[in-house]
C-alpha cells in the first residue's frame, strides 16, 4: 500500500502536528461559487497571493515553514461549491447530517446543545469552509489571514477563533496534553517515542487504505479524485470551566480527608511523593487533589501515566509517557489506573473491553490548542464573575467519523459501555455529567473502590462542525467544477 | 376514538331537557351506530383514510430507538428488523430458515465477540424475515461490530431480502449496510403520547414546541400507520432493571 501512497497529495495537518504555538481558524461561507473555486485552485499552488495549502512530505522538515495553511469543507460547503448530487450521495450519513444533528450521540445536550452554540456554529447551513492557519506569532497569522480572505475570494468571513500554546504542551485544567497519537509506518516520526500500541494503518485517517478492521474498507466518496486520500474531522470548540474544576478537586479532597479508607488511597506521609513543583511540599489535602486529578485523567498532570506510576508523578527512574498498556492484571499500575479515567475510557489500548473486536479500532488523531489566557489556581481568590473564557479548539481526525469519533463519544466517553464496572457513568473530565447522578470510582488495592459523586460538567461544547479534509487532487477537482 | 368522544358528550347531555335534548341524544346514537356499520367502516378505511393521507402527506418516521442522551437506568435498546424476502414462497422461507440454521455457530461466536447483545431472534412472519434483538448502547456501533465479526452471516440473510444485493458484501459496504439496516428497523411508537406528536413534528421539519392537543393524536397515529404499517408498540417492557449484557455476565461471574 505504501508504494501507492503519495504524501504530497495529503494535507499536512492530518498525519502529524506542526507543533506551532499559534493557530487561527477562519469560519467561511462561500458567497460566490465561481470565485471560490478559483481561490481553491490558487491555494493548491500558492499563486495569485493566496496562501499555499501545506502538504505532507513524509519526511522530517529541513526547515519548518513559518506558517502552515489548511482547509476543511462541510457538507454544505461541498454543496455550495457545486458538487454533483450523485457525488454528494456517496458521503457518509453522519457527515451529510453534520455535527449539529448528531448532537445526542456526542453528548451535546443541555448547555452543550447546538441551539446554545455560538455563532456561526448554530447556523450550520452557512458554515461552508474552515481554514486553519498555524504560525509562530500573531502578525504572521494576520498576514496569512489577509492573504487568504482579505480581498474578493468569493468567501465571507463569519468568525475567527484563535488558539495558542500558553505553556508548551500544557492545556487548561493544567495537564500536559498532546502525548500519545497514532503512529504511521509511512511517517518519519514513527520511531520518535516507544509505544506499546500497534502501528496505525493509514486507513485510520485516510480514505482508500486498509483500516483497523481486517478486511473492512470505508467507502471512498466519488469520484475518486474527490474522495481518495481525504479524511474527516470533528472540529470542536470546547469551553473548560477551569475554576469549577479546581473547586471540585478541593471539595472532593476535603471530603476524602475524612474517608475511612483514605490511608489506602494515600498512605500517611505519601504526600512527600507527590511534588508538583521542585522542592515544594504539598499539604495532605493538596496532595489528595493531585491524586484525584490524576485518577480522573489517567495521567498525573505532568503526563506521567498512572499505569506505570500509580503512586507518584515523579518516578525514579523516569517512565515512558507512551509505552504502556492495561493488559497485565497483576500489574499494580494497570489495575490502579481507574477503568473510568479519561485516557483509558477514550482509548482502552489492548485492555479488556466488552466490545472485543473494537480494541484499537476507534483511535483518532487529535490536534488541539487551548484558547483563552492561562489560569493560575489561587484558592484564596474568590471566583471572578468575569472570568475570561477558556477552552480547547480541538480537531478529532479519522477516516470514519461514525466508527471513530462518534463511536468513542457515545459508548465510551459517555455511557461507559466498554467495561461493566463503569457502565452508566460518563467521562469525569469531558462527560455530559450532572452532579445529581454522576460518579467516578477511585480504585483501591483492597477491592471496593471509593466512589466520588457530584461531578458537574467541566467541559461545555460551544460549537463545532464535521469537515472533510480533501486531498490536493480533490481541491483541484473542486476548483475545476463548472456549473 | 371519535365514537368515545361522542359517547362522552351524550353522557354529559343527560342534563339537556325537552324535545331538542331528546333529538340530540338520538342523533349522537345514530352517529355512533353508523360508525359500526360495515358500509361506513368500509368508507372510513378504504376511502377516507387514503384520501385524507393524500391531502395531508406524512413522512414515514425513522425506525429504531428514540435518541436519548442519558441512559438513565436502562442501557438496553431494541432492534426490530422486518425484511421482505425476495422469494415469497415456501421455498423462499425455507431458504431463509436454512441460512440461519447453517450459521448457528457463527451467530454464537458473533454474540460473544460483540459483547453488547442480550438476545437475538430470527422470525419469519408472512414473507418477511424478521430479526429482533436487544442490545446495549449505540445502534451503528452494534451493527458495525457485527459486520466485523460475522459479516458473512449478515450477507447470507440480507442476500435473500428485497434490495439486499446493493449492500453486500457488508464488509465492503459498511456505511451503506448500516443505513440499510437502520432503514429496516421499524418505528417504535412511544407509549408517551406527546412523543408521537414530537416525532411527527420533527419528521415534518415543524419548528418549535408543537401542539399538545391530544385529540389530534388518533388522526396523527392513523396517518403514520398508513405510511408505516409495521411498528413496534413501545420500546420493550422490562421486568428487571436495564443493565448491560456485560454487567449481567459480570454479576453472575461468567466472564465478560
Amino acid at each position: 500500500m505504501s508504494e501507492k501512497f503519495d504524501p504530497a497529495d495529503v494535507q499536512g495537518n492530518i498525519l502529524r502536528g506542526y507543533r506551532k504555538p499559534r493557530v487561527r481558524y477562519l469560519m467561511l461561507e462561500i458567497s460566490d461559487r465561481a470565485t471560490a473555486r478559483r481561490w481553491l485552485t490558487a491555494a493548491t499552488s500558492g499563486t495569485g497571493g493566496v496562501p499555499q495549502i501545506t502538504t505532507e512530505s513524509g519526511q522530517r522538515w529541513e526547515t519548518k515553514p513559518d506558517t502552515c495553511f489548511n482547509i476543511g469543507l462541510t457538507f454544505e460547503g461541498l454543496r455550495a461549491l457545486g458538487t454533483s448530487a450523485a457525488s454528494l450521495a456517496t458521503f457518509p450519513t453522519e457527515f451529510v447530517q453534520g455535527m449539529n444533528k448528531r448532537a445526542i450521540k456526542l453528548g451535546d445536550a443541555g448547555p452543550s446543545a447546538p441551539e446554545n452554540w455560538d455563532q456561526p456554529f448554530n447556523a450550520p447551513a452557512r458554515l461552508h469552509l474552515i481554514a486553519s492557519i498555524y504560525a509562530d506569532d500573531v502578525p504572521q497569522l494576520d498576514r496569512v489571514q489577509h492573504d487568504a480572505v482579505g480581498g474578493q475570494q468569493g468567501l465571507k468571513l463569519l468568525d475567527v477563533r484563535d488558539g495558542w500554546c500558553f505553556d508548551g504542551d500544557y492545556v487548561h485544567f493544567n495537564y500536559q496534553d498532546n502525548i500519545s497519537q497514532p503512529k504511521f509506518a509511512e511517517i518519519h516520526d514513527r520511531d520518535s517515542y516507544a509505544d506499546s500500541q500497534p502501528m496505525a494503518p493509514l486507513g485510520t485517517v485516510l480514505l482508500g487504505y486498509p483500516t483497523n478492521f481486517e478486511g473492512l474498507k470505508w467507502r471512498i466518496p466519488e469520484p475518486e479524485p474527490l474522495g481518495y486520500n481525504g479524511s474527516f474531522n470533528a472540529f470542536r470548540v470546547l469551553e473548560q470551566d477551569v475554576v469549577g474544576f479546581e473547586e471540585y478537586l478541593t471539595a472532593a479532597a476535603t471530603e476524602l480527608l475524612d474517608h475511612p479508607k483514605v490511608n489506602e488511597l494515600l498512605p500517611p506521609g505519601a504526600e512527600a511523593n507527590i511534588q508538583v513543583k521542585e522542592g515544594q511540599r504539598l499539604s495532605r489535602r493538596d496532595a489528595l487533589r493531585e491524586v484525584i486529578a490524576a485518577a480522573m485523567c489517567g495521567r498525573w498532570r505532568n503526563g506521567v501515566p498512572l499505569a506505570l506510576s500509580p503512586d507518584t508523578p515523579n518516578p525514579s527512574p523516569d517512565v515512558s509517557r507512551t509505552k504502556f498498556d492495561y493488559t497485565n492484571f497483576d500489574d499494580d499500575g494497570a489495575a490502579r489506573c481507574p477503568y473510568g479515567a479519561h485516557i483509558r475510557r477514550c482509548n482502552p489500548r489492548g485492555g479488556q473491553i466488552v466490545q472485543r473486536v473494537a480494541n484499537h479500532s476507534r483511535r483518532l488523531v487529535r490536534r488541539g490548542m487551548p484558547y483563552g489566557p492561562a489560569y493560575v489556581h489561587d484558592p484564596a481568590k474568590p471566583r471572578d464573575p468575569n472570568e475570561p473564557k477558556r477552552g480547547l479548539l480541538g480537531n478529532f481526525i479519522g477516516a470514519n467519523l461514525g466508527a471513530q469519533f462518534e463511536a468513542m463519544s457515545c459508548d465510551w466517553l459517555n455511557l461507559g459501555l466498554q467495561d461493566p464496572r463503569i457502565t452508566g457513568s460518563n467521562d469525569p473530565l469531558l462527560g455530559a455529567n450532572e452532579p445529581e447522578t454522576s460518579w467516578f470510582d477511585l480504585p483501591l488495592k483492597s477491592g471496593a473502590p471509593i466512589r466520588l459523586r457530584g461531578l458537574p460538567r467541566f467541559v461545555t461544547t460551544r460549537g463545532g462542525a464535521y469537515t472533510f479534509l480533501p486531498s490536493m487532487a480533490a481541491i483541484r477537482y473542486l476548483g475545476s467544477l463548472t456549473d | 376514538m371519535a365514537r368515545n368522544g361522542t359517547k362522552n358528550k351524550a353522557a354529559g347531555g343527560t342534563s339537556r331537557k325537552g324535545w331538542f335534548g331528546w333529538l340530540g341524544d338520538k342523533l349522537d346514537q345514530l352517529v355512533d351506530w353508523l360508525a359500526t356499520t360495515p358500509l361506513f367502516a368500509f368508507i372510513a378505511r378504504r376511502i377516507l383514510v387514503p384520501y385524507w393521507a393524500s391531502r395531508t402527506p406524512v413522512k414515514r418516521l425513522e425506525g429504531g430507538p428514540r435518541p436519548s442522551v442519558q441512559p438513565g437506568d436502562n442501557v438496553q435498546r431494541m432492534m426490530n428488523l422486518v425484511m421482505p424476502l425476495k422469494d415469497k414462497s415456501a421455498v423462499g422461507r425455507a431458504l431463509a430458515a436454512l441460512a440461519i440454521a447453517q450459521n448457528k455457530d457463527e451467530i454464537y461466536a458473533g454474540l460473544d465477540n460483540v459483547g453488547t447483545v442480550h438476545f437475538a431472534r430470527f422470525v419469519i412472519v408472512d414473507d418477511n424475515i424478521c430479526m429482533f434483538s436487544v442490545y446495549d448502547g449505540d445502534f451503528s456501533n452494534y451493527i458495525r461490530d457485527f459486520i466485523v465479526t460475522i459479516g458473512s452471516v449478515f450477507d447470507a440473510v440480507v442476500g435473500l431480502v428485497e434490495g439486499g444485493e446493493s449492500v453486500i458484501p457488508s464488509a465492503e459496504n459498511v456505511e451503506k449496510f448500516i443505513d440499510w439496516v437502520h432503514d429496516h428497523d421499524i418505528y417504535q411508537v412511544s407509549d408517551v403520547a406527546t412523543d408521537i406528536l414530537r416525532d411527527q413534528e420533527e419528521a415534518n421539519g415543524d419548528a418549535g414546541p408543537g401542539n399538545d392537543d391530544l385529540r389530534l393524536l388518533p388522526r396523527k397515529l392513523i396517518l403514520q400507520l398508513h405510511v408505516n404499517p409495521n411498528v413496534s408498540l413501545g420500546s420493550g417492557y422490562r421486568a428487571y432493571p436495564g443493565y448491560s449484557a456485560a454487567q449481567v455476565r459480570q454479576q453472575f461471574g461468567v466472564g465478560w
